[in-house]
C-alpha cells in the first residue's frame, strides 16, 4: 500500500466533507440548530443532476444548485421558521421529519415511474473518474475536483462573510442573534441567506460524490451527513473554522483508517469494517477531553437562541 | 423644551409568564429632550426598554414612535425605524472588530447619505473608536466597550437612543466621559431615554426622571430635585 | 390540594396501554394484530427512553444501543441450544452451548442494558448539550458496528433468527406497563426530583447541592435497563433480527414519537408512540386499500411512509411543545379557579 497515495485519497474525502460542514455550520450558526435532513438535501441535488438524462454538464449542474436552494428554502420556510423559538428538540426532530420525507419521497417516484431498480445513473462529469499516473501515484481527476472545490466554495463562502454587509451580518447573527436584531439585523434575511448558501454547497458535495458514485439512490449523503455531524461537533460547532477543520479531520481519518487497516478479521478492531468504531470512539475521547471541540477557543460559550 | 412627543408609552403591562414586570406604564420622550428612569434592581427598567425595541411582547397597551405604533413589529423593524437601543453589559461583538462592529450599526440606517459625516462627529465624540478600530473588540477595556456600544448605536442615526445602565462597572472618569456625551448626542438633535441606576446624576442631567419601583412609576423628578437626595431615597422606598 | 393526582398521572398513560391492548385484540384482524403488538412495544421502548431524555432534558441518540444489546442478548440466548451450533457456529461457546427461558432473557436483556448503560454514562454524562448527543450518537454508532461484524457475540451482518415468538399481546402489554411503573415510581423518587429540578436549572439545583451528574447516570443507567428489557420484548415479538432494525431509523423514529408526545412527561412518551403507531398502521392500510364511508381509498405503495412524515411536521407545526405539551393527565376539576385570560 502506497502510503502517500493513502494521503492523498484522505485529503480528497477530507474536502468533500469539509463542504458538507461548511453547509451546516453556516446553518448552525444562524438557527442553532443541527440539520439532520442535511444529507436528503444532497440527494435531492443528486437526483436532479440524474434527472435530465443528457444535458450538458453545466446545465445540469445548474439544475441540481437550483433543487437544492429551493429544496433548502422551503425547509426553512415550513419548518424551521415556525419553530424557531420552539424547544430546540422539536426543530430537530422536525429534521428528522423531513428527511424521513425526503427520503421516502424519493422512494416513491420510483413506484410512480414504475421503475424497478433503485437507483438512477448520473453521467455528469464521468470523465473525471479517469486517473492521472504520477509515479507510482493514481489520482483521480475526481480527487483534484473535491479538493478545488472545497477550496473555491470555502474561499469564496470566506470573502462573503468577511466582505459584504450580509456577510457581516450572518457572522454577527450567529455571535449573538439578539444583538443582532437590535441592530436592525433582519432574522428572515440572514437566516434564508445562510440556508440558501449551504444548498448551493449541498449542490457541490452532491456533484462530487456523484462522480465517484455514479449514481443516486434514495439514500445518498446520509452516511456521510451522520459523519460530518459528528466531525463538526468534535471540531467545535460554535465557530465556521473549527467545525469545517472537525469534519475535514473525520473525513481524512475514515479514508485513511479504511485503508490502512486490513481487509479481514472478525475480532474488533482489528479490520478496516471496525473504522466507524475506531472514529466514533476518537469522538468520544475528544469530546471528554474538550467538549467545545477539538478546534474550539479555549473557554469558548455557547450561544444563546434567537 | 418640551417639544412634540417622539416616544410615547402608554398603559403598558409586560409579563413574564403570569407575572407582571411592568404594570400600566405610561411615559413620554418630547423631541431632543433627555429623559431618565430609575429605580431598584427588579424595577422593571430593563423590561420597559426590551418592551419598546420589540424583544419582550407586552400584554396590553401601546408603544407610539412620532405618533404611529410600533407595538408587536419585530426588533430590526424598531431599529430601523429610528430607536437604538445601547444595550445592559453592552453587548458588543468582542470576536469582530471595532469597526466591523461600527459597521453593523449602519445596518438600520435608512438614508444612507450622511453615514460619513455621522461618523465623524460620533469619533469625535469616542476618539477612541477611531484609534482602535483595526483591534478585535474584545480587546477593549470595559469603559472603551461601552463608547462603542454607543458609537454602534449612533451610527445608525437613530431618533431616539435608549441606554441601559452605561455607566454600570466603570470608573469615574469614564462615567464622566459617558454623561458628558448623553449632552452631546442631544445637541446633534437625538433624543434619549437613559435608565440609570447612578440615581443623583441621571436626576441632575435628565430633562425629567421617572422613578420606577415594582413594575410601576411612583414618581416623576426634576433637575431641582436632584440636590434632594432624602427625596429620591423615598422615592425608592415607595414600593 | 388534591391528593390523589398522581394517581391520574399514573393511571392515564396505563388505561391508555391496555386500551389500546384491549381494543385491538378484540376488533383488528389477526393479520394486523402484531402491528399493534409492535405498537405497544413502541410504548414500552419511548417511555424508557423518556427515563433519561424526559427527565434530564438531554437528547440522548443512544438509548437505541441498549436496545439493540437487549435484542441480541436476549435473541441470542433463546434460541434452542441444540441449533446454535449449526445457525451460528462462530459464537464462544457460552453463548454457543446454553439456552436460557423466556423470561430470563429478558432479565438478561435489561441487565445488560443497564450495566452497559452505567458503564458509558460514567464519562459520558459529564457532557451536555450537542456534546451530550454527538456522543451518545457516537456510542450507537460503535455498538451497531460491533453487533454487525463481531460474529462470535452474535450473528454478525446475517439475520439472526428462529427467536421464540413469546411477546404477544399480553406479554407486551405487561412488559410496556411494567416499562411505565417504573418510569411513573423514578419520576416521583427523590431522585427523579432532584434530576428534573436539573433540568430547570441547573445552577439553581447545584447551589442546592444536587449531583447533577449522579443523577444524570441513575437515570441514563435506568433507562439503558429498561431499554434493555424493552429490546428483549421487541426481538422476542419480531422472531427474527437484523443490526439496522435497532439503529438510526428506530432511533429517530422514538426521538420523534417522544417529541411529538411532549418530551417532559410520561403521558407525553405513551401519548406519541401510540398517536405515531397509529397513523403508520392507518397510512399503511391504506395503502392495501381501507374503506371510509362507503369510498374505497387505496394509496399508492410507499405514500404512507411519506405521510407520517407530513403527520409528525403537522403536528410538531401546531403543537411544538407535543400533543400533550409536556404535562401530565390531570382531569378536569370543577373547583378549578377561573384561569388568568391573555387578553
Ligand atoms: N427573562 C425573564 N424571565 C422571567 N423574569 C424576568 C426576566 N427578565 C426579567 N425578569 C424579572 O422581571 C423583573 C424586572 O426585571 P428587569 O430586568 O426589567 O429589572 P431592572 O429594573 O432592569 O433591574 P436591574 O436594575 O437589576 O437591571 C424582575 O423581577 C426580574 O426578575
Ligand atoms: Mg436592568
Amino acid at each position: 500500500m502506497n502510503h502517500v497515495q493513502a494521503l492523498i485519497d484522505a485529503i480528497g474525502e477530507g474536502a468533500v466533507f469539509a463542504l458538507i460542514a461548511v453547509g451546516i455550520g453556516l446553518v448552525f450558526g444562524v438557527l442553532r440548530l443541527i440539520n439532520f435532513a442535511y444529507g436528503q438535501l444532497i440527494m435531492v441535488a443528486a437526483y436532479a443532476l440524474a434527472f435530465p438524462g443528457n444535458w450538458p454538464d453545466a446545465a445540469s449542474i445548474g439544475l441540481a444548485v437550483l433543487a437544492a436552494v429551493v429544496a433548502s428554502l422551503v425547509m426553512e420556510r415550513i419548518a424551521f421558521r415556525p419553530l424557531r423559538t420552539a424547544d430546540p428538540s422539536t426543530m430537530l426532530v422536525a429534521t428528522f421529519a423531513i428527511a424521513y420525507l425526503l427520503q421516502n419521497g424519493a422512494l416513491l417516484q420510483y413506484t410512480y415511474r414504475q421503475q424497478g431498480g433503485l437507483g438512477d445513473s448520473i453521467g455528469t462529469l464521468s470523465g473525471l473518474n479517469q486517473a492521472v499516473t504520477i509515479g507510482s501515484l493514481h489520482i483521480r481527476w475526481v480527487t483534484f475536483l473535491a479538493i478545488g472545490a472545497g477550496l473555491v466554495s470555502l474561499g469564496g463562502l470566506a470573502l462573503i462573510l468577511t466582505r459584504t454587509s450580509i456577510g457581516l451580518q450572518m457572522r454577527a447573527a450567529s455571535m449573538d442573534f439578539r444583538t443582532a436584531r437590535l441592530l436592525g439585523v433582519k432574522a428572515d434575511t440572514v437566516i434564508m441567506a445562510a440556508v440558501a448558501i449551504s444548498g448551493v454547497l449541498a449542490a457541490v458535495a452532491a456533484v462530487v460524490l456523484s462522480i465517484s458514485s455514479t449514481s443516486v439512490n434514495p439514500t445518498t449523503g446520509f452516511q456521510e451527513t451522520i459523519f460530518v455531524l459528528v466531525g463538526v461537533v468534535a471540531g467545535g460547532i460554535d465557530r465556521l473554522v473549527s467545525a469545517t477543520l472537525g469534519a475535514f479531520a473525520i473525513g481524512f481519518a475514515i479514508e485513511l483508517v479504511g485503508t490502512e487497516l486490513p481487509n479481514s478479521g472478525a475480532t474488533p478492531f482489528t479490520s478496516n469494517v471496525y473504522m466507524p468504531s475506531v472514529i466514533y470512539l476518537a469522538v468520544i475521547v475528544v469530546l471528554l477531553l474538550r467538549p467545545a471541540g477539538l478546534f474550539a477557543r479555549r473557554g469558548q460559550r455557547t450561544v444563546e437562541r434567537v | 423644551m418640551n417639544a412634540q412627543p417622539v416616544l410615547e408609552v402608554d398603559d403598558l403591562w409586560v409579563h413574564y409568564g403570569t407575572v407582571p414586570a411592568v404594570r400600566k406604564l405610561g411615559l413620554t420622550v418630547g423631541g431632543g429632550e433627555i429623559v431618565g428612569l430609575i429605580g431598584p434592581n427588579g424595577a422593571g427598567k430593563s423590561t420597559t426598554l426590551h418592551a419598546i425595541v420589540g424583544l419582550v411582547p407586552a400584554r396590553s397597551g401601546d408603544i407610539r414612535l412620532r405618533g404611529a405604533s410600533i407595538l408587536g413589529r419585530k426588533p430590526e423593524t424598531i431599529a430601523r425605524a429610528g430607536i437604538s437601543l445601547v444595550p445592559e453589559g453592552r453587548r458588543i461583538f468582542a470576536q469582530l472588530t471595532v469597526e466591523e462592529n461600527l459597521r453593523l450599526g449602519l445596518v438600520a440606517r435608512t438614508g444612507h447619505n450622511d453615514a460619513d459625516r455621522d461618523l465623524g462627529w460620533i469619533e469625535e465624540l469616542f476618539p477612541v473608536v477611531r484609534e482602535f478600530r483595526a483591534r478585535q473588540a474584545g480587546t477593549l477595556s470595559g469603559g472603551q466597550q461601552q463608547q462603542l456600544a454607543i458609537a454602534r448605536a449612533l451610527v445608525a442615526g437613530p431618533d431616539v437612543l435608549l441606554l441601559d445602565e452605561p455607566s454600570l462597572g466603570l470608573a469615574p472618569t469614564i462615567v464622566d466621559v459617558v454623561f458628558g456625551a448623553l449632552t452631546d448626542i442631544r445637541e446633534r438633535g437625538v433624543t434619549v431615554l437613559l435608565v440609570e441606576q447612578r440615581a443623583q446624576r441621571t436626576v441632575a442631567l435628565a430633562d425629567r426622571t421617572y422613578v420606577m419601583t415594582n413594575g410601576e412609576i411612583r414618581m416623576t423628578l426634576t433637575p431641582a430635585d436632584a440636590d434632594d437626595t432624602e427625596r429620591i431615597i423615598a422615592a425608592y422606598m415607595a414600593s | 390540594m388534591r391528593r390523589t393526582t398522581w394517581l391520574q398521572e399514573l393511571l392515564a398513560p396505563i388505561a391508555l396501554v391496555a386500551l389500546l391492548a384491549i381494543a385491538s385484540s378484540l376488533w383488528v384482524s389477526s393479520a394486523d394484530q402484531s402491528k399493534f403488538q409492535t405498537a405497544i412495544v413502541y410504548v414500552a421502548i419511548v417511555a424508557a427512553l423518556y427515563v433519561f431524555v424526559g427527565n434530564s432534558g438531554v437528547l440522548s441518540f443512544g438509548q437505541v444501543s441498549f436496545v439493540a444489546v437487549g435484542a441480541f442478548s436476549a435473541g441470542v440466548m433463546t434460541i434452542p441450544a441444540g441449533t446454535k451450533p449449526g445457525v451460528l457456529p462462530t459464537l464462544f461457546p457460552l453463548l454457543r452451548d446454553h439456552s436460557i427461558s423466556n423470561v430470563w432473557s429478558l432479565v438478561l436483556a435489561a441487565g445488560l442494558g443497564g450495566v452497559y448503560a452505567f458503564a458509558v454514562g460514567i464519562p459520558l454524562m459529564r457532557l451536555s448539550g450537542i456534546a451530550a448527543g454527538i456522543a451518545t450518537l457516537a456510542v450507537l454508532g460503535i455498538t451497531y458496528n460491533l453487533l454487525t461484524y463481531w460474529n462470535s457475540i452474535g450473528p454478525g451482518a446475517t439475520t439472526l433468527s428462529l427467536i421464540p415468538e413469546t411477546t404477544d399481546y399480553w406479554q407486551a402489554t405487561v412488559g410496556a406497563i411494567s416499562v411505565i411503573l417504573v418510569a411513573f415510581g423514578y419520576q416521583r423518587s427523590r431522585f427523579g426530583r432532584q434530576l428534573r429540578a436539573a433540568r430547570e436549572d441547573p445552577a439553581a439545583a447545584r447551589a442546592a447541592g444536587i449531583d447533577i451528574h449522579r443523577q444524570r447516570l441513575w437515570a441514563f443507567t435506568l433507562s439503558g435497563a429498561l431499554s434493555g428489557f424493552t429490546g428483549g420484548l421487541y426481538v422476542h415479538l419480531l422472531g427474527s433480527i437484523q443490526t439496522n432494525q435497532v439503529y438510526l431509523d428506530l432511533t429517530f423514529l422514538t426521538l420523534a414519537m417522544l417529541v411529538v408526545g411532549g418530551i417532559s412527561s410520561l403521558l407525553g412518551a405513551v401519548v406519541g408512540a401510540i398517536a405515531i403507531s397509529l397513523f403508520t398502521i392507518l397510512l399503511g392500510n391504506s395503502e392495501e386499500g381501507i374503506h371510509v364511508f362507503g369510498w374505497g381509498i387505496k394509496a399508492p405503495a410507499g405514500t404512507s411512509l411519506v405521510g407520517v412524515a407530513v403527520v409528525m411536521l403537522v403536528i410538531l407545526l401546531l403543537r411544538p411543545a407535543g400533543i400533550t405539551g409536556g404535562r401530565e393527565f390531570s382531569l378536569p376539576s370543577t373547583f378549578a379557579r377561573p384561569r388568568l385570560r391573555s387578553r
